[in-house]
């Protein structure tokens, strides 16, 4: 296992505190993004999982600059503000974040699609665990179509999303 | 900064995620056994970030409003001839209800009634929404500090959109009728049947406890009954849409996926909300609320 740890790039330094600062930041506003209202009819239940693109980028490039704590704080203050049963979405990032970590060195420097493939199969874990936990939460068999369609659409959505991140983590740390 | 050594951060790293993670579920089930928990926390982070979330959600209520706007001119000519029509209807309704207001008051002096509380109003624009969780609700930005209070109707111009659950000083959250939680007593203009309709995270809520005698038919109208005290009776609700096998489905008068405004309806009736009853010294049992529960778990 150890051998494995090592054979990673190691995470190059970063001083600059507004970078240090990125990914909590960005994760920050994806969660607060998803709760906005937009005015597209039926949008609330199909918002896509905005968060967990954010936590499945940085977790890959950065998990050093995203640690388990803010994930977990994140989760809460999405949940709270959402009305949803608080715990569900820190969770769900939290689980995310294990099974990234134990495959992350599969993503590191890896072409796009690859890394994409990764987080299709992700989402769909992760969208079904939520679903789950709110079958078992509310005790009643909910409607998984809305869940489905929220997949799909952040699948769809991640190129667009992991861009924007990448862009943004090359011009304040100089690595991709 | 504190140093600690290199076996003892590995150490850390090691266990902060599993012990999150268990945080996390014993947050869950709190949560789940005790929803009054956190519902104080709610309500601070609610107005905590009320004001960034007005500001965020401006450009997005704007833009809304701009595509409102250009579709607006395309169909001008259409909604024109519309309105036109429904104006002449109107106009005559408008006739009906003054010579009935008029008779009313006559009556209503005949029988020296009691007069129905004054209403008041606060129109509250939409901040935040549920984000795809398997919640119906929405987050408004005025709160106690507007006179807002736990359990007044949220409605829009076509009809009841929900209920206030959770009220802080400057964001209030709006359970909407669609909620797997939301239960309101309501009947069937016409029959007059009663029920209650009943959330089911999906558009089309249910009516439930309907008698069996009942007769109903698609497209009658569902209106609040009054019962519970909570609301007022006959505030428009929806249409029965589906009949289909004892299940019959509402669809809402509010298109509840887009809301933009609300208005929240003081009927001077928040006070009938059920408040904690003391033990009674005498029977040992509790004491009747002044009202049964609107919630009707």
């Amino acid at each position: 296992m150890a051998l494995k740890v090592f054979s990673l790039p190691a995470l190059p330094r970063v001083d600059n505190t507004a970078a240090r600062l990125w990914p909590i930041a960005t994760t920050v506003l994806a969660a607060v993004g998803s709760i906005l209202p937009v005015h597209i009819a039926g949008y609330a239940a199909l918002t896509p999982a905005f968060t967990l693109m954010a936590a499945y980028h940085w977790t890959i490039y950065r998990p050093d600059l995203l640690p388990p704590a803010a994930l977990f704080a994140i989760g809460a203050f999405q949940d709270l503000l959402a009305g949803a049963p608080v715990g569900v979405s820190a969770l769900l990032l939290l689980l995310a974040r294990g099974v990234v970590m134990s495959y992350r060195r599969y993503f590191v420097n890896r072409l796009f699609p690859f890394v994409w493939t990764g987080f299709t199969i992700l989402t769909g874990g992760a969208l079904l665990a939520f679903w789950a936990l709110h079958c078992v939460l509310d005790w009643a068999l909910l409607d998984f179509r809305s869940t489905a369609f929220r997949a799909v659409l952040t699948v769809a959505i991640f190129p667009l999303g992991s861009f924007l991140l990448g862009r943004t983590q090359r011009a304040l740390m100089g690595t991709a | 900064m504190i140093r600690l050594s290199p076996q003892l951060r590995a150490l850390l790293q090691r266990t902060t995620l599993p012990f999150l993670v268990l945080a996390s579920m014993v947050v869950i089930i709190l949560g789940k056994a005790d929803q009054s928990l956190l519902d104080s926390l709610r309500r601070t982070v609610g107005d905590a970030v009320a004001p960034a979330l007005d500001t965020a959600s401006r450009p997005l209520a704007a833009v809304g409003n701009l595509v409102d706007r250009a579709r607006g001119v395309v169909a001008m000519y259409q909604e024109n001839l519309r309105l036109t029509e429904e104006n002449e209807k109107l106009l005559q309704w408008q006739d009906a209800a003054l010579r009935l207001a008029a008779e009313n008051e006559q009556l209503r002096g005949l029988l020296r009634l009691v007069p129905e509380p004054a209403i008041s109003y606060v129109t509250a624009r939409v901040i935040a929404n549920s984000g795809g969780a398997y919640v119906r609700t929405v987050l408004i930005n005025a709160g106690s500090n507007d006179g807002l209070a736990r359990g007044q109707a949220a409605m829009t111009g076509e009809g009841l959109a929900g209920r206030l659950t959770e009220v802080g000083a400057r964001a209030a959250r709006v359970l909407l009728i669609t909620d797997l939680n939301s239960r309101i007593p309501v009947m069937v203009e016409g029959s007059r049947e009663g029920a209650v309709l009943a959330g089911d995270n999906s558009e089309r809520p249910r009516l439930q406890y309907l008698p069996a005698s009942a007769t109903l038919k698609i497209g009658d109208r569902v209106v609040t009954s009054g019962e519970g005290g909570v609301f007022p009776p006959g505030l428009p609700v929806g249409i029965i849409a589906s009949v289909d096998s004892g299940a019959v489905r509402v669809e809402p008068s509010v298109e509840l996926s887009q809301l933009g405004y609300l208005r929240i309806v003081n009927y001077g009736l928040a006070d009938a909300l059920p408040k904690p009853v003391p033990v009674s010294p005498h029977t040992g049992r509790r004491g009747k609320p002044a009202t049964d529960d609107p919630e009707l778990h």
